[in-house]
C-alpha cells in the first residue's frame, strides 16, 4: 500500500472517531480549541507575540476545517447504497444550512483577518454582514425551536 | 452543527429562550460596534454595550422567575442550583464586558488593564463548562 492509501485510511479513521464522540469529548475538543485561541489572542493584544493575524486564528481555522469535513462525510452518507430516505428531506436542509453557517463564519473570520492585517481597507460594516446573516440564521432556528415546542 | 440544542441547554444551563435572548443583544451589539467604528466615532463604548448589558438584566430577571416557580413547586435544589450558576457564569460576562468597555473608552489615555486581566473572567468561564460537561455526560 502506498503512501496515499495509508494516509487516507488514517484520515477516515479519525472522521469517524470524531462523528461517533460523546458529548464529553465533543465539549472537549471545543474547549481546547477556544482555550488556546483565546490565550493567542490575549498574547497577540498585549504585543507580547508578534505573530501574523492568520496565524493566530489558526485553531479557529482548524475547528472549522474539521466541522465541514464531519458535515461533508455526512453528506456523502446519502450516497451510500442503505440509505433509508425518509425524513431524508428534513436532515438535508439542516446539514445545507450548517454547511452555509460555517462558510459565512470563515467568511467573517478570512475578512476580519484581512482587515486586522491592513491587506484591505473595506468597512467593517460590509466584513459584518457574513457574522449578521449567521446570527439571524441561527436566531429563526433558535425562534422555531422556541416558539413551536 | 457539533451539539444539538438539547445538549447544548444541558451543557449551558440556560433556557432556549435565553440563548436566543442572547443572540439577538450579539446580533444589535455586532451592528452597534460596526456603526461606531464606521461612521459614529465619536459615540461612547459604554452606549455600544448597552444591549450586551440589557441581554444580561434580562437574563437575570428569567432566571429569578423560573427559580421562584421551581422553588414554589417544591423543587428547592434544582431552583438553587439553576439560580447559583446562572449567576455565576453571567456575572463572569459581566466584568468582562465592562473591563473590556472600560479598556476601549479610556484607549488613548491608558494601557491598563491588559487584556490578559480582561479575558480572565472567560479563562474561569471555561474551566466551568469543562467541569460542567463531566457532570452532565
Amino acid at each position: 500500500m502506498d503512501v496515499h492509501g495509508v494516509y487516507f485510511i488514517w484520515l477516515g479513521l479519525s472522521l469517524q472517531f470524531l462523528m461517533s464522540m460523546s458529548l464529553a469529548q465533543r465539549v472537549l475538543l471545543t474547549w481546547i480549541f477556544s482555550l488556546v485561541f483565546l490565550i493567542m489572542l490575549v498574547l497577540k493584544l498585549d504585543d507580547k507575540i508578534h505573530w501574523n493575524w492568520f496565524l493566530v486564528f489558526l485553531p479557529i481555522w482548524t475547528f472549522d476545517t474539521i466541522l465541514l469535513l464531519m458535515l461533508i462525510v455526512k453528506m456523502a452518507g446519502r450516497c451510500k447504497p442503505g440509505f433509508d430516505p425518509r425524513n431524508a428531506a428534513d436532515n438535508l436542509k439542516k446539514r445545507v444550512w450548517y454547511l452555509v453557517a460555517i462558510l459565512l463564519k470563515l467568511a467573517f473570520s478570512l475578512l476580519l483577518c484581512a482587515r486586522l492585517e491592513r491587506l484591505t481597507d473595506i468597512w467593517l460594516s460590509f466584513i459584518c454582514i457574513p457574522l449578521w446573516a449567521l446570527l439571524i440564521g441561527a436566531m429563526v432556528e433558535l425562534g422555531y425551536n422556541v416558539f413551536h415546542f | 452543527m457539533l451539539f444539538s440544542l438539547r445538549e447544548l441547554v444541558q451543557w449551558l444551563g440556560f433556557a432556549t429562550f435565553e440563548l436566543f435572548l442572547h443572540l439577538a443583544a450579539l446580533l444589535v451589539f455586532s451592528i452597534f460596534v460596526a456603526l461606531r467604528v464606521d461612521l459614529l466615532t465619536t459615540v461612547s463604548w459604554w452606549l455600544v454595550f448597552v444591549p450586551l448589558f440589557a441581554a444580561d438584566g434580562l437574563s437575570t430577571y428569567f432566571t429569578a422567575i423560573v427559580s421562584i416557580r421551581l422553588y414554589q413547586e417544591g423543587e428547592e435544589r434544582l431552583a438553587v442550583l439553576r439560580l447559583l450558576w446562572v449567576l455565576t457564569v453571567l456575572s463572569l460576562k459581566l466584568v468582562c464586558e465592562v473591563l473590556l468597555c472600560q479598556k476601549l473608552a479610556d484607549y488613548e489615555q491608558t494601557r491598563d488593564p491588559l487584556y490578559g486581566l480582561i479575558v480572565s473572567p472567560l479563562f474561569v468561564l471555561l474551566q466551568l463548562l469543562m467541569i460542567r460537561a463531566c457532570r452532565v455526560n
